[in-house]
């Protein structure tokens, strides 16, 4: 059921057309539905826009969402920015990195999560927060962000 | 105190299409004259005004001109523009396409950031209904004018949120700034004549064209105009977005919200200012206290220090790495602070290099991010930290 890379570009590339300024929206297609953005993505994405590999490259490298090496199933991103951290997301961090037994960058060895963390995410108001995968989590404790994440398949 | 009027988030809410509908009762130009007149600012931070941007695009040379959304807010502690699609979508799309209208442009993008993708569904949404209510797409009311919006998703990078490493990024690029000139109402998406405006700009619109200038205007206090959307957290009672006249002192927000014990606000966000608790009766306006969208409030149970770390922890992850001054000024800064922490810097007088340094990055540095990173160091060191060898009372 899972389509290749290569599939996800040709389909994105029929949404978004074939202009460079697709690039953006073809290379997020992928990195959602795989968690990451593999070398076969980048040869596909460039030949179909007519730029070098490299090029391509060099936009997936700049962005913190993409990655290049393979992710969890799910990817935690958990808010380190100023309004968090005063509401205790180090905290949080800590218990989640306890619990998965991996630091943020990481993925858990059965391929289940991948844990990081990232700059303000827009929920100070609630914070500290997390997104998981496309879904905001707020108001976290300790105990909330353990059960969200062990909930997860 | 009364707040003053709300439009924004308020309750009492225009009906949908009628600005649009009224502004194509009038001449474009007439369009760009009331905004202009309205004397509105950019709502993102940098605070151009938004009429000269529009008459600079509209009276550009060259064809398919573009009408871009800025809605990658992303500076620390700012929510505001999340808040507004969330409630009121449909008056950014509104404000798009009045724009689009006024300068004559039949394409619009809307460059959402990637920490906000469950608000992709409910910008749809808007559009959809737009679009089915015959106030967006093509031939809007049966009026000859097309309009048309794409919604596109950023990757996670506070940098794009200056308009040209936006502009970069939508054309399938690193967002890196660009060197300006040609700014982007001669050459922007595309090397086309593009106007980027904040969601609460465009959101501000409607409002503008129903109420007119005259009385937009009068909403502002102390030499501003109109209302602004303030995003509030830190150590308050309620955190929040709230809606006061542009111009209004900190401290109202600051009564609001529930702040107390204040030790230190910082506003406008990590590139914006630090200020102490004699400085609250300042106003939250363009030449006295640009708010961007973003106030912190810190009691006095905090340690600057760790928040000027993770300001400067922050910068260091986010410079995009083409101004040297950037890259490298954002990581000395925060060595610099961790020795300070480490209790290595006996006075003040031995950061005056550090200072300098400052003026360096602010000078040399291409675009925002690095113009007003140094900000927050400048301010914490002078104002919030002692060191071993200061004098008394210093």
């Amino acid at each position: 059921m899972s389509r290749t890379p290569e599939e996800i570009v040709r389909a994105s590339l029929e949404k978004h057309g074939s202009g460079r300024e697709a690039v953006m929206e073809i290379l997020t297609d992928v990195n959602r539905e795989l968690g990451c953005i593999p070398e076969e993505a980048i040869i596909a994405t460039a030949s179909a826009v007519g730029v070098s590999n490299a090029e391509i490259y060099s936009v997936v490298s700049f962005y913190s969402f993409f990655s290049i090496k393979p992710r969890g199933r799910h990817i935690v991103r958990l808010c380190s920015t100023i309004s968090c951290v005063m509401s205790g997301s180090a905290e949080v961090l800590e218990a989640v990195r306890d619990d998965l037994g991996i630091r943020e960058g990481e993925t858990t060895s059965d391929g289940r999560i991948t844990l990081e963390t990232t700059s303000c995410i827009g929920l100070c108001d609630q914070a500290p927060a997390m997104l998981v995968n496309d879904e905001p989590h707020t108001r976290l404790t300790p105990e909330t962000a353990r059960a969200i994440i062990a909930g997860l398949e | 105190m009364a707040a003053g009027k709300r439009l924004l988030l308020g309750d009492d809410q225009p009906s949908i299409g009628e600005a649009l509908i009224k502004a194509m009762d009038m001449s474009p130009a007439d369009v760009v004259f009331e905004v202009r007149e309205s004397d509105i600012r950019g709502r993102g931070g940098a605070g151009f005004p938004t009429g000269i941007k529009w008459n600079l695009a509209g009276a550009a040379s060259g064809d398919h001109k573009m009408v871009i959304c800025n809605a990658d807010e992303g500076e620390p502690g700012t929510f505001k523009d999340r808040v507004l699609i969330e409630k009121m979508a449909w008056k950014l799309l509104e404000g798009m396409t009045i724009a689009g209208y006024a300068i004559g442009s039949s394409h619009g993008i809307i460059y959402l950031r990637a920490e906000y993708p469950y608000l992709v569904p409910i910008l749809e949404k808007a559009r959809q209904d737009l679009i089915s209510q015959g106030l967006l797409g093509d031939d809007i009311q049966g009026r000859g004018f097309s309009f048309n919006i794409e919604i596109r998703s950023g990757a996670g990078a506070y940098v794009c949120g200056e308009e040209t490493s936006l502009i970069e990024s939508l054309e399938g690029k690193r967002g890196e700034p660009r060197n300006k000139p040609p700014f982007p109402v001669n050459s922007g998406y595309l090397a086309r004549p593009t106007v980027v405006n904040n969601v609460e700009t465009f959101a501000a619109v409607p409002h503008i064209l129903l109420g007119g200038a005259e009385w937009y205007q009068g909403l502002g206090r102390d030499d501003c105009s109109g209302t602004k959307l303030f995003s509030i957290s830190g150590d308050v009672e309620n955190p929040g977005v709230y809606e006061l006249p542009m111009g209004a002192a900190l401290r109202e927000l600051l009564e609001l919200s529930g702040a107390k014990d204040i030790a230190a606000v910082q506003v406008g966000g990590a590139s914006g200012s630090t200020v102490t608790p004699d400085e609250l009766d300042k106003p939250m306006s363009f030449s006295a206290l640009p708010p961007g969208g973003s106030v912190v409030v810190f009691n006095s149970s905090r340690d600057m220090l760790d928040v000027l770390e993770n300001f400067m922890e922050f910068f260091v992850h986010e410079s995009c790495g083409q101004c040297t001054p950037c890259r490298e000024g954002n990581r000395r800064l925060l060595d610099i602070i961790r020795s300070i922490r480490a209790g290595e810097i006996a006075s003040r007088d031995d950061l005056k290099p550090f200072f300098l340094l400052a003026d360096v990055m602010k000078a040399g540095s291409k675009c925002g991010l690095g113009q007003t990173s140094p900000n927050c160091f400048v301010d914490i060191i002078t104002k919030f930290i002692a060191f071993p060898g200061d004098k008394e009372g210093a």
